[in-house]
């Protein structure tokens, strides 16, 4: 009985990943009108977020942003942060307390992966959507509309996956904290509400008081969603900037992935431990 | 061929929180933790060769989902060591996992939302089922499980019965060695546990594979396994042929009668202990050994329209088997606490 086929593992891998991202699409299709509640409201805070700023820029420029600037700003930030959402947190704390995990243990897989799966097929549909919106609303709107540049938009795409990466990793390994505590997802609402001021979902970074702009430097909520958005906005020009942010996305993945491979090592054993 | 799963002194302990009852209970937990140390197994051996089917029996809290659970890997022993399919469970990986299958009665890995079909598919590609096998396999368990148009309806749509019976299939399109059932007939009707009872049979023959399963349905357990594990508290109290755990825990047989005659309880007193008397049907007890001998004196000498000797019913039979062991268990407490008295 040899369960394995003879193919290789890398089309094995690539076979799994297909099926697990058409599974979670078809899911998704059956909850298409809560997603689109979710994409609603995805856009109305940073919609509001740009009501406030439209207002307060009324007089004129606010620190270098016109009320153009917020309006770009706050459409890349509906992009951004559509393609880098991390809800994994829930999904693993429902799956360790409700013993749904214990099957996902014994596959041959590890659960991460049908994680990945899931994100991609969620967000490629539902970004691809407000992007059209953003296009569309740019054909009526000239404020919203940014210049055509390949160079600059490519980086920019290579910038969203870094910071979906990064997103996905820190959500996903503090959800993992619930093979130790039933207050996994507590931490993970603690970091949202930190990275809505220091990652620049509520204002730009550079609005945000000097000390408050400092510390976001050494976390890696900037690199999550501002740094992406500046590059679409063309508020990142020089190849200092640009070397800065990436290095930042490198180092806070790199971070994110081991911490990942900690917890999960770790709260594999301490699961098998004590049980679910 | 070495066997499918070897259990060796297979412990698990774990620390339970302990709290007294009420908000000063908790608050009292909260400001100093206080464990007790649980044994959910206690030192259990044990070994299954390949193709064999054995129940594991006992009652709720014994400690069967414990060693099932070691035994599939997702929980690492206190002590002891495990063998399955010639792997280590716990560091046996992707490996280990193609092997086996682990299918809990009261937990789902089909997708709720879709129809299982696509469950079916997804497992393909997760254990790398060529699409060869796939196929061949899937119309093999479609057919046996009389699983028909019902892989079609999102699995939300269907019954416990026919979720359960998908939910094997989705399990065992891999074709795994070794099948672990937790309660897999638990809360179905009859008709689906026959389903399901006749399907295992059937699906070991023709593939060899080993099973262990719990149920607290006996029908499961004289229908699937000819052998039994009995673990209580922790500890295995028996491991052998069900036959031979029904002649030693229940030394007798029962003879049902249709009588065509009047006879009085009094008189069928004489043949054997009278344990059920409703004119015409009687049940009469006698000793296993003697059992022949009376059925042919009552054949003789009464006018009889119907007669067979059975078995005890088999709840009885482990019923019995856990009330002795239970004292017998007490006993060793008892034993154990003179032990350490000291001199």
């Amino acid at each position: 009985m040899s369960p394995a086929s003879s193919r290789t593992p890398f089309a094995t891998f690539r076979d799994q990943y297909a099926e697990l991202m058409r599974s979670a699409f078809l899911v998704d299709l059956q909850y298409r009108a809560s997603i689109a509640i979710w994409l609603i409201w995805g856009v109305t805070e940073p919609i509001i977020s740009l009501g406030i700023w439209w207002s307060i820029a009324a007089g004129g420029a606010v620190d270098g942003y016109t009320r153009e600037g917020f309006a770009r700003y706050f459409f890349g930030v509906a992009l951004v942060n559509q393609a880098t959402l991390s809800w994994d947190a829930w999904n693993i704390d429902r799956w360790i307390r409700e013993g749904e995990m214990n099957h996902r243990l014994t596959r041959p897989i590890a659960p991460i992966h049908e994680a990945i799966a899931d994100n991609v097929a969620y967000k490629t549909p539902t970004a691809t959507i407000i992007l059209t919106m953003w296009i569309i609303a740019s054909l009526f709107w000239p404020a919203v509309r940014i210049p055509f540049e390949p160079g600059r938009w490519s980086l920019a795409i290579i910038a969203i996956v870094l910071a979906a990466a990064i997103r996905f990793l820190n959500g996903y390994a503090t959800g993992l904290l619930a093979f130790w505590t039933t207050r996994a997802t507590a931490l993970v609402e603690l970091q949202f509400g930190l990275s809505l001021f220091l990652s620049g979902r509520i204002a730009p970074l550079s609005l945000l008081p000097p000390r408050v702009a400092h510390v976001a430097e050494y976390l890696w909520f900037p690199y999550v969603l501002s740094f992406p958005v500046e590059i679409l906005t063309g508020a990142v020009t020089t190849s200092e900037q640009y070397l800065r942010g990436f290095a930042g996305q490198a180092i806070w993945l790199a971070i994110w992935l081991a911490l990942y491979l900690v917890v999960w090592t770790r709260g594999r054993r301490h699961y098998g431990a004590v049980g679910g | 061929m070495p066997s499918a799963i070897v259990a060796t002194e297979l412990s698990k302990t774990y620390d339970v929180k302990v709290r007294d009852p009420g908000i000063k209970g908790a608050l009292a937990a909260l400001a100093r933790p206080r464990y007790r140390q649980v044994r959910a197994v206690d030192n259990v051996s044990f070994a299954i060769e390949r193709g064999d089917a054995v129940a594991f029996l006992g009652p709720n809290g014994a400690g069967k989902t414990t060693t099932l659970k070691m035994l599939t890997g997702l929980l690492f022993p206190t002590a002891g060591q495990a063998q399955v399919a010639g792997y280590d469970p716990w560091s046996g990986g992707n490996p280990f996992r193609q092997r086996i299958a682990f299918v809990l009665g009261n937990k789902q890995q089909l997708l709720w939302d879709l129809p299982p079909e696509e469950t079916f598919r997804l497992n393909r590609a997760i254990y790398g089922v060529s699409l060869a096998d796939y196929t061949t396999r899937r119309a093999e368990l479609v057919e046996l499980l009389l699983l028909g148009d019902l892989i079609d309806k999102p699995a939300r749509q269907l019954s416990l019965g026919e979720r359960m019976k998908c939910e094997l299939a989705a399990a065992l399109l891999h074709q795994p060695e070794v099948l672990f059932l937790d309660e897999p007939t638990l809360g179905l009707d009859l008709e689906a546990q026959q389903t399901i009872r006749t399907f295992l049979g059937e699906y070991r023959r023709r593939h060899g594979a080993t099973i262990l399963l719990t149920s607290h349905y006996m029908a499961d357990v004289t229908a699937l396994a000819s052998r039994v594990l009995i673990i209580n508290r922790g500890r295995l109290l028996y491991d052998g042929e069900l036959s031979e755990l029904v002649a030693r825990i229940a030394p007798i047989k029962r003879i049902e009668l249709v009588l065509s005659e009047t006879v009085s309880r009094a008189r069928l007193e004489e043949y054997g202990t009278v344990a059920h008397y409703a004119p015409p049907r009687a049940t009469l007890e006698v000793p296993r050994e003697t059992a022949t001998v009376a059925s042919t004196r009552l054949l003789t000498d009464l006018d009889v329209a119907d007669l067979s000797i059975q078995d005890p019913p088999i709840e009885e039979v482990i019923r019995i088997a856990f009330g002795e062991t239970e004292q017998d268990a007490e006993e060793d407490t008892v034993r154990t606490d003179v032990r350490r008295a000291p001199p």
